[in-house]
Order: structure tokens, then sequence, then C-alpha cells
């Protein structure tokens, strides 16, 4: 039995939430802290490519609409390969700090997939609101994987690299498709 | 106390279910169904309420006769009705429903019944046309990425087993993660395609279209699904093996590679074939199997071994050529296996359009046999005296080209319906159309 669309978002949003913080741990003891213990530095990228891998079956498994198994679909590219490339960087096996930037195209990527695939206005509905607000705030922390490659010592950046996944899984948990928002601003928007 | 915050976030990821988007969760009579008396009326139910108009279900026959009346909405606009008439026993009819849910996403979706038949699945419902040639180039485009996915992780285990320069290594992992990649994208790709001409709606209403009962109910679905699942696992293991520096774990991908191709077999013509048997399947697995490796060895041989790692030309075009040679008789031997199968009677070679392309294919596959006998009887036997041929890198490529070509030919043919197939027991092809 396929699981429910939203158990699916909110397992997912988990994983986000784990991600974040992560990377919020990261900022907060400083990078040579945090690598003191080796395994720590592969924790946020692994996770992110299994996040990659998990959101495969997600996107076949849910065809009830062309655009969301597309909308998956990319976010599982995207997140596998973005989390496949901060291995390697772990790794060594890629030593360019521009690598860094395949994060920035994961966001904006990411952002596209969200604002496209949601046919109706902001305050449609709580649903609509959220997928414009979580489209926009991808698309606008893009910048921060730029910001880490041109300062890398500057912890603004990757502070705000890992708010951003603390702030999407905030509103992944929220996302309930004809929950209102201030209100049903729609006819259409009727409780299920 | 330190397991706390994971089991805070397990428990976030567990939380009670919540409404999603609208969506079909009852079907009256039930897709794909085969029923012995007409139905009354054709029943959707949503889990939330929609917005129809009075052609919101529309159902036609195989003739394209259309059965049903004006639609109606009921149990507060969950429910749509259509009463049906005029059906006769013996025939396949197609629904066509289009629905604009609560959160104002308008669905659509296609799906087929029969009375005293069993219907044809919803990619050859009322409307649709069959592949085209787009679906042809999808295909070729998928065999392609598929060949360089297996035929470097098969050049890689198989020829090239010591520890590689890096340069070369780190190449070999991208050709075949970015087969990999391509494999997942053109895969996604076709079955869009193939579910836009079941669904014959605008690209605008096709964003939205329920790709469910094609994905679920058919041969290509259930192979999309499969080789989506199949190919992401072992693209992610290509990734790793190159991450970890642990070779060995090419093998399983190469081995789960190899399985998942079947459903390039189960998802053409092989799978519905009166004549189709477990050898037949296995011969057409074979056949596409051994020209992938073929293939994507050339590809790799041309494009990496050469222009990376001169010290290893002769070891790898000598151990290429040793496993080239058995994968040609497989070729050779499964391919006239399964034209004597498919094509009982020789005219049929020139009487009709699927025997043509057969035949554009087996001249195709001559010059790129003809061109590996060449690199087998002549080049082969100079290396191993370790007197290289000039240009040996350019006639790789050739070969290569001519070999990708053969690829082409492959995609016109599984898309193809050869001649002597009848309807196995059911419904004839709804669309009507013979491809």
């Amino acid at each position: 039995m396929a699981p429910r669309a939203e158990l699916v978002h909110w397992a997912f949003a988990a994983g986000f939430l784990l991600l974040g913080l992560i990377l919020l741990a990261e900022v907060i003891v400083g990078a040579e802290v945090f690598a003191m213990r080796r395994w720590r530095v592969y924790l946020w990228p692994s996770i992110a490519f299994g996040i990659g891998v998990a959101l495969w079956p997600v996107s076949v498994f849910f065809t009830n609409s062309t655009i969301h198994m597309l909308a998956h679909a990319s976010w599982a590219e995207v997140a596998m390969l973005a989390g496949a490339v901060q291995l390697a960087l772990v790794r060594g096996k890629l030593t360019s700090r521009w690598w860094t930037l395949s994060l920035s195209l994961t966001l904006l990527v990411s952002a596209a997939a969200f604002l496209v695939h949601e046919q109706n206005p902001w305050l449609f509905s709580r649903a609509a609101f959220l997928h414009h607000a979580i489209g926009w705030t991808l698309l606008v922390a893009a910048v921060f994987p730029l910001g880490q490659v041109l300062q890398p010592r500057r912890a603004a950046w990757s502070a705000g690299f890992a708010l951003t996944w603390v702030v999407l899984a905030v509103m992944l948990f929220c996302d309930r498709d004809v929950a209102p928002i201030f209100g049903h601003l729609s006819d259409l928007a009727a409780p299920g | 106390m330190r397991r706390l915050p994971l089991i805070g976030i397990l428990a976030l990821a567990f939380p009670g279910a919540a409404a999603a988007h609208a969506t079909l969760i009852g079907i009256s009579p039930p897709t794909q169904a085969r029923l012995e008396v007409p139905p009354p009326a054709v029943v959707l139910r949503f889990d939330q309420s929609v917005t129809t108009t009075g052609r919101a279900i529309e159902v036609f026959s195989a003739a394209g006769r259309r059965v049903s009346g004006p639609s109606e909405a009921g149990d507060g606009g969950r429910v749509v009705r259509v009463p049906l008439s005029g059906l006769g026993r013996g025939e396949a009819y197609t629904v066509r429903w289009r629905a604009t849910s609560s959160d104002g996403h308008t669905s659509s979706g296609v799906y087929t019944f029969g009375i005293g038949v069993t219907p044809p699945p919803p990619t050859e419902a009322y409307g649709s046309t069959g592949p085209t040639w787009t679906d042809d180039a999808a295909r070729w485009a998928f065999f392609v990425a598929l060949a360089l996915l297996v035929g470097t992780m098969g050049l890689r285990l198989l020829v090239l087993r010591e520890p590689l320069p890096p340069r070369l290594s780190n190449r070999l992992f991208g050709l075949a993660a970015a087969g990999g990649i391509v494999t997942l994208n053109v895969g996604i790709a076709a079955f869009v395609m193939r579910a836009a001409d079941a669904l014959q709606v605008p690209f605008a209403d096709l964003l939205y279209g329920d790709l469910s009962p094609i994905a679920t109910k058919t041969r290509f679905g259930a192979a999309f699904v499969a080789m989506t699942l199949g190919y992401a696992a072992v693209t992610a293991l290509v990734l790793l093996a190159w991450i970890l520096d642990r070779p060995r774990l090419l093998w399983p991908a190469f081995v789960l590679g190899l399985g998942f191709a079947t459903g390039l077999s189960l998802s053409g013509h092989q799978g519905v074939e009166p004549n189709a048997t477990f050898l037949t399947g296995l011969a057409d697995w074979l056949h596409l199997v051994a020209a992938m490796l073929w293939v994507g060895g050339l590809v790799a041989l041309a494009t990496c071994v050469w222009p990376l790692a001169p010290t290893l030309r002769r070891t790898a075009f000598l151990g290429f050529s040793r496993i080239a040679t058995v994968l040609v008789a497989v070729l050779v031997v499964a391919g006239t296996y399964l034209s004597i199968s498919r094509l009982p009677a020789t005219s049929e070679l020139w009487e009709t359009s699927y025997g043509h392309a057969l035949l554009a294919k087996i001249a195709i596959v001559c010059v790129a046999l003809g061109w590996g006998a060449m690199h087998h009887f002549f080049v082969r036997p100079r290396l191993e005296r370790d007197d290289a041929p000039r240009g040996l890198r350019r006639s790789l490529i050739g070969e290569s080209t001519v070999a990708i070509l053969v690829l082409l030919a492959a995609a016109v043919l599984v898309n193809a319906r050869p001649p002597a197939v009848e309807p196995t027991g059911g419904a004839r092809v709804a669309s009507t159309l013979p491809r």
C-alpha cells in the first residue's frame, strides 16, 4: 500500500530537519572542531545522498499527476548528485571548491520545481502559500553556497545554508493542501 | 539522553496523516475490468470535492462512438457519475475524465474496460495513436545511455581489472554515471510521452494528468517503475564505488544493470506476441544485453582508454576483442532465432514494414560486424606483435558510431509490431492503429 502523501512529506521533512541541525551544529562549533571525529564530516552529504535515493520511489509510486512525478524526480536527481559531489569533496576525489556550486544548482532546480508545480496563487490555500514560500526560499538560498565559495571563512553563509534546511523542514511539516490560511480565501479551497 | 534528538526527529517523521491533493480513490467499473454485463454508469469517487462540467467523463467505443450522457456530481462534489447507454457485448470501451480538484488542480485521466472481452491497456485506448518517431528516438537514447552504463562497467570489470590510473578510472566512472543519469531521465521522458499519447490532452492539462493507470496497469508502466528504481540504485552504486574507491561495488551494479534490462523486453512487443515463450524472452534479453555490452565497451575503449592510458591500449583492446567475439556470437544467434520466431514466412521480410525495418537493421549490423571482423582479424594480430596500426582510435570511433546506429534500428523494431501478431483472445487495440 502506498503511504499517504503527507506522511511522505513529513518523512522527508524529518530528513531535512536532521540535515539542517547537523549543518547548524557544524556552524556553531566550527568546522575544525566538528571534523575532529572524521565520521561527522560524512554525515550531511550521506543524508543528502540518501534523501536523493529515497526520493526515486516517491517519484514513481506517486503518479497521480505528471507534474508531481517530474518534480519528485528532479529533486531525487539533484539531491543524489549534490550528495555525491559533497561526499567526493570530503573524500578528496574532487578538490576544487567551485564544486560547492553544485549545491546552488540543486537549490535552483528544487526551487523551480516547487514554483512550477504550483498552479495557484500565493493565498489560494495553505498548500499554495507554502509551495510558493518554499520555492522562493530555496531560490534565495541558492546564494549561500556561492557565498561559501567566495568567502569560505564567513560563517553567515554556512549558517544561512544550514537554516535553509530547518526552515524547509518546518514548512514541509506545515504543508496541508486544503487547510486554510487566514481563513478560506477561495470557495474551491474548502476543507476536505 | 544522547539519543533524544534522534528519537524526536523520528517521531516527527511519523505523525498522524492529513489530507493531500484530491485523488481518485474509486472507479466503477474498475480499470481494465472484464465485465459480463454492461454497467449502467461510470462512477468516479475522489477523496475531496471536485468541480466538473457536463463532459467531465466521456466514454467511447473502440470505433469512437460516444456511449455516455451528461456527467453529474454528487456526495458534496466527491463523486462524479455519467450514465451509459448502447453498450454491446464483445467490445472494449475507453473512459476519459477531467475534474478540477478543490485545491484548484485540474486532473485528467484515461482507462479502459471491456464487456465480454479483455480490454486493451490505457496506452492503447481510443484516441491514442501508438508509438511515433519520438518514441523511437526516446528508446534509442535510452539504449545508448544504457549501453554506456553497462558497457563501461563491463569493460572495467571484465577487461581492465587491475588498478587504473586515476584519470582513466575517473573518466570511466564518469561515463558510467552519465549513462545512468541519462537512462533515468530518458526513461521518464519516454513514459511521459507515452502517457501524453494515451491521455490526449493539451500540454497544460498533461501536467496534471493522472498517470497511475498507465504506471500500474500497463507493461510499459510496470517496466518504467521497475527500471527507474533499478537504474537509480545502479547509478547510486556507481557513484559510491567511485567516491569510496571500491570498484567491487560495481559488481552488484553491473548485475542489477543487466537484470533490469529485461524491462526493455517486457515493455516492447516481446511480452505480447502470441508465440512468446520463456525462450524468446531470454533470447530477447540476451540480444539486447550483448548489444549494449558491445556498444558501450567500444565507446569506453575509444573515449577513455585510448586518449588517457596509452600503456593500457594493447591490453584493453585484446581483452575486449576476446569478449566482443562472444558478445557478437550471442547477438547473432539470439537475433536469428528471434527473427525466425517473429517472421515465420521469409516473404514477410520484403512484404511488411516490420520486415523492411529488420532488413535495414541487418544491413547496419553487417557493416558493424565487418568492421569488427577487420579489427579482430587484421588489427588484433598486429597488436599482439606490438605493432599498433595508426588511426586505430578513429577506426574504433567509426565502429562505435555504426554500432550506435544498430541501436537505432533496434529501437524502431522494439516499438514496432511484427506482422504475424494476432489479438491474444482480448479486444483489438481500441485505437485500431497498427503500431
